[in-house]
């Protein structure tokens, strides 16, 4: 009898312990083994992975919906030597979106509200989980990874001000609640002096943001505060070697087989889809991104110009004529496409199919001109 | 008629130019040390924390001790082992010993950053240490040397106390309490000859395994754990030398004929321990694959190499050799480059193989810290002086029937 | 020698050896009982991670504040052209912060202390155990002892004690005491409370172990598999985790095997009991008892 009930008992704590664990994560979307070595993982033994942080992260929002200022004054040492610091949260998350983003510094957060850093970072030093850093350590870690490649010689005064012995109130640092990072001007042409090879490589950035699409982030994805603001820098592009030169433009360029796409004699002019392909992207096709139709993937050659060549399941039954401008009547309607445009050429039109020589576009049209 | 030795004072004038100069520079090494007990240890040596110990340590107590060992060597040799005709030469090195070891005692205070505190190993006990052992053995064994010169001083006044003005009415109880020390101490003296033959060995042997904790920081040329064996072996082997080194100077200093004869037995049993050294060293050096470190050229292997051929193998080969044995200038010479090679050998131990991890300057010994240790040197011979010129020290020969027991009273 | 007989000389002999033996069986207790030299479970330790120190050198200042040395300004801490050369602690400061210059990356900054071994070769060696190693894993030295020898020095494997030799009265031996007074008011060492990036972690000295393979497991780019301190000279309380080899940083390179072993062994194999130093005294006493009978049979 006795074993009975203290089984039931330990049963019963084993759902209870199932039960709190599942509550808990309640919210979480993910596979348990994304974070769980084993199956059943309890509280006393939930034999974890190391975490997979940055695949937890959940919330998403812009620069400018996070807080503008945060007073991080959450410790006091025994002796306080300095002020507490005024950070300018959004100042740094936008400077943050051409390098990691928010997750650089928010690097866990499973699903729910965002994650304050006192929730995991305790703020006593003296305590018993060691596994991560205290709140302290955390912050200036944090912090100084950027601003000691900024400046070598980081001091404390830059970001505290020194606690004034006293009290006097000009000691404090200024609000930051209203600062920004200034919008960042586009560089239009840059020329890149290649020394390995004779002649230059002519980038042209605002195309490759405006006709291309590209996002700031797709290639400038861990860029340091130097790489703009300081002169002679060490992370300038002089310094950095072929690979990651190369690196930038390989996930579109083929930079492995195809030099002379890029590598050119003298400067050469911007792209121009009509000039370099004979593809006019009109308003149509401008708009489209390149992968849709070059999809064989790096190179974005192969294409013929011919529209079928790419729109193969067209038919006119489900072609709406009236984009081109020209809303067909009633009678031609019907027709099929190849009646008027022989040989797949659809910017010619063939009327002698049905009706007399005489009868010509664009004098006759087969409907009515409409403005695009 | 048959000469006999017995021990008697000298009777030549104290000072002589030699003596004077000794004495001026026994003045500059007490005038500097008082420097040093006034401004600090810094302020005159070229001690850092790079270099904790100096040739304060490495000649005044290392070698010091080291030298000193012709106290007990001949101690076992005439007493415990009783060859009599040796016993003329106890009195000199039991002299030696003792004014070797109070310089010892000396040598650490000063160097001690707190000298006054040197007491206190008898009351903090630190069994695992070997300085602690060592610091004890010399303590007890520095008094076991004034326990044995103790009767000479007692028989020198026996029978003739005379205590100046309103002391005069003690000279008789003084004279009944030295009878009854001496009477005493006569019976009792064998057990400090022993006690002290096993001090000796005890302290000898652990000023090696002094620096054995330094562990790397010491060259390996020097560096292993046989070196308590190697540090009691040279101390045993240099015994005889030093009291042959003293015999020929003391006797040219008094004007005596030089006792050749009996320094030459002497001599044909240095040639044995050196030879037992010798084995232990080469054999260490080469269980231990150490004579790689002798192919290069640096100042460790040229030191290591001046230790061991000018302080063992010639000086071995001399003490082998018959002629050197019967020659006094030859012996003086053999001893001679003994003394330099165990001398060499503790300066090596302590401070050239000695090579901290973040050395920035190299040790070499300040003016101060040479001109104490020489002037310790120069007392310790100025004392030495005194006390020959004062007590039966040394011997000198005499009919035989004169002869008296050694330890016997003075008849009244 | 003539005038005692030889009964009186066995008695005597006899009498000797006994009161020796008696002392043995009394002392080595005592011995063994100072100085104080635990070795607890529960010692704590600093884990020391080099790839996170940014070397600013507020370690050193708090470390002269707490042990009431003169400290100056804070801001004074900023001047890095201190780490042109390599610093060592002295009498004025128990720990520096030296500056490497590693091939093919930033220079490293590391800090410099005692290391608090957990079979320290000061306590081995002090002569009248002025040193002592506590509960809390801390090694520390006892003025009312100390004469001022300076074996110390000359026995740490990692040269971390100091001298004031320009101190003529009360000369002290000076290094880090893992400021055994704050620790043992529950606060932290002066040092691991004002790191401002935690490269110093406080904590009991295993959790710190498994702390620091935790890292090198999960950041192998990070770190080399080597804690500096988890097994050198018998393990140390303090332990260092770096990115490249240590020996870039100058520390010593020293084996796994304790540094007072050896020469432990041989003072104790002297000293087993004081058996040796009495069977020589046997031996020797023996000896003159047999060569004395000899020569006088030769005198009649």
């Amino acid at each position: 009898m006795k074993i009975k009930i203290i089984s039931v008992i330990i049963l019963l704590l084993l759902f209870v312990n199932v039960f709190h664990a599942q509550s808990d994560h309640k919210n979480f979307d993910f596979n348990c083994s994304l974070c769980h070595e084993c199956e059943n993982p309890t509280k006393i033994d939930p034999c974890l992975k190391s975490c997979p942080r940055h695949e937890i992260i959940t919330v998403h929002h812009t620069a400018q919906q996070g807080p503008k200022e945060i007073i991080l004054n959450k410790f006091e040492g025994i002796e306080d030597i300095f002020e507490p610091v005024n950070f300018s949260h959004r100042a740094h998350s936008e400077m943050s979106s051409m390098a990691g983003g928010c997750e650089m510094c928010h690097h866990y957060n499973p699903p729910g509200s965002i994650k304050k850093c006192s929730d995991c970072h305790e703020t006593n030093r003296m305590r018993t989980d060691l596994s991560k850093p205290d709140l302290k350590g955390a912050f200036h870690r944090q912090c100084i990874d950027c601003h000691s490649i900024w400046d070598n010689d980081v001091k404390c005064a830059d970001c505290h001000a020194e606690n004034a012995t006293e009290g006097a109130q000009s000691a404090t640092k200024e609000s930051y609640a209203e600062s920004y990072h200034q919008p960042v001007v586009e560089p239009g042409r840059i020329v890149y002096e290649t020394e390995e090879m004779d002649g230059v490589v002519t980038f042209y950035h605002n195309d490759h943001v405006n006709v291309f699409g590209l996002q700031c982030n797709s290639c400038h994805k861990s860029e340091s505060c130097a790489r703009c603001h300081m002169e002679n820098n060490v992370l300038a592009d002089a310094n950095r070697d072929l690979e990651e030169k190369h690196a930038v433009c390989s996930s579109c360029h083929d930079v492995d087989n195809d030099c002379e796409s890029c590598h050119k004699e003298k400067i050469v002019e911007g792209f121009n889809h009509a000039r370099s392909t004979g593809f006019n992207l009109n308003e149509y096709h401008g708009s489209v991104e390149c992968e849709d139709c070059h999809k064989a993937g790096k190179g974005f050659k192969g294409l013929k110009s011919e529209c079928s060549s790419c729109h193969k399941d067209w038919n006119s039954s489900n072609f709406d004529h009236s984009v081109t401008g020209l809303m067909l009547d009633e009678i031609h309607i019907e027709n099929d496409c190849a009646d008027c445009h022989t040989e797949g050429v659809y910017t010619s039109q063939n009327c002698e199919n049905c009706h007399d020589p005489d009868i010509k576009y664009p004098d006759s049209k087969p409907g009515t001109l409409k403005k695009r | 008629m048959e000469h006999s030795f017995v021990p008697s004072q000298m009777t030549k004038k104290y000072f002589t130019p030699w003596v004077t100069v000794i004495f001026i520079i026994a003045l500059i090494g007490l005038a500097i040390l008082m420097l040093r007990l006034v401004f600090g240890l810094g302020f005159i040596t070229n001690l850092d924390n790079q270099h904790p110990w100096g040739i304060w340590i490495a000649i005044d107590v290392a070698a010091g001790v080291a030298l000193a060992a012709g106290g007990f060597t001949t101690a076992a040799l005439g007493h415990i082992m009783h060859k009599d005709k040796y016993e003329v030469l106890v009195r000199p090195a039991l002299l030696t010993a003792m004014l070797g070891y109070t310089f010892v005692a000396l040598g650490v205070c000063v160097d001690l950053g707190r000298y006054y505190s040197v007491w206190h190993p008898l009351i903090y006990w630190n069994g695992n240490s070997v300085l602690f052992e060592v610091g004890i053995c010399v303590m007890f064994y520095l008094t076991v040397l004034y326990i044995e010169f103790l009767p000479i001083v007692a028989k020198k006044f026996i029978g003739n106390v005379n205590l100046p003005g309103i002391l005069s009415g003690l000279s008789k109880p003084v004279d009944k309490f030295l009878r009854i020390l001496y009477k005493a101490l006569d019976k009792t003296m064998f057990i400090f000859i022993i006690m002290g033959v096993v001090l000796s060995c005890l302290h000898q042997s652990s000023l090696g395994t002094l620096m054995v904790i330094a562990g790397p920081k010491m060259h390996p040329l020097w560096q292993t754990p046989v070196l308590p064996l190697l540090f009691l072996i040279s101390a045993i082997a240099v015994g005889f030398p030093m009291v042959i080194m003293e015999s020929t100077i003391a006797s040219k200093s008094f004007g005596l004929k030089p006792e050749t004869d009996l320094l030459g037995d002497l001599g044909k049993m240095v040639g044995p321990l050196l030879g037992v050294y010798l084995a232990f060293k080469v054999g260490d050096m080469f269980i231990r694959e150490t004579f790689v470190y002798l192919t290069e050229l640096t100042t460790e292997s040229v030191m290591f190499s001046i230790e061991l051929i000018f302080g063992v193998v010639v000086p071995l080969r001399m003490f082998l050799t018959k002629s050197v044995l019967k020659s006094p200038t030859g012996l003086f010479i053999a001893s001679m480059l003994v003394i330099f090679g165990v001398l060499l050998n503790r300066i090596n131990n302590f401070l050239v193989a000695y090579t901290p991890p973040y050395e920035k300057v190299t040790y070499f010994p300040s003016f101060g810290e040479i001109a104490v240790t020489v002037g310790f040197i120069c007392l310790e011979i100025l004392l030495y002086r005194l006390f020959v010129t004062y007590f039966p020290v040394i011997s000198v020969p005499v009919e035989k029937s004169l002869q008296d027991s050694k330890y016997s009273l003075k008849r009244a | 020698m003539g005038s005692i007989k030889r009964r009186d000389f066995i008695k005597t002999v006899t009498a000797v050896g006994c009161t020796a033996a008696g002392l043995s069986a009394v002392t080595p207790k005592k011995l063994n009982a100072t100085p104080e030299n635990i070795l607890s479970k529960d010692r704590y330790g600093v884990l020391v991670d080099t790839t996170v120190c940014i070397g600013c050198r507020r370690c050193e200042w708090a470390c002269k504040k707490a042990h009431g040395i003169e400290a100056g300004s804070i801001d004074d801490y900023d001047d890095k052209s201190v780490f042109q050369e390599e610093r060592r602690p002295a009498h004025d400061s128990y720990t520096v912060v030296n500056s490497y210059d590693v091939p093919n990356a930033e220079p490293v900054t590391v800090k410099v202390q005692c290391m608090h071994c957990d079979q320290p070769a000061c306590v081995s060696a002090c002569i009248v155990g002025a040193f002592s190693k506590k509960e809390n894993g801390a090694v520390i030295w006892d003025e009312s002892k100390c004469i001022g020898c300076r074996y110390c020095l000359v026995a740490c494997p990692f040269q971390v004690p100091t001298f004031d030799y320009h101190k003529a009265i009360e000369p002290e031996i000076r290094k880090c005491d893992f400021c055994y007074e704050r620790t043992s008011k529950g606060q932290l060492p002066a040092c691991v409370e004002i790191c401002p990036v935690e490269a110093l972690t406080y904590g009991k000295r295993s959790d710190l172990l498994q702390i620091a393979h935790d890292r090198i497991h999960r950041n192998p780019d990070r770190y080399i598999d080597h804690i500096l301190g988890e097994t050198e000279v018998g393990g140390t309380s303090w332990m260092y985790l770096s990115k490249t080899e240590f020996s870039n940083y100058n520390f010593p390179k020293l084996g796994n095997s304790p540094a007072p072993g050896v020469s432990e062994s041989i003072q104790h194999g002297i000293f087993a009991y004081f058996v040796p130093p009495i069977a020589l005294y046997a031996l020797l006493g023996g000896i003159m008892y047999l060569t004395k009978e000899k020569s006088t049979e030769e005198e009649k």
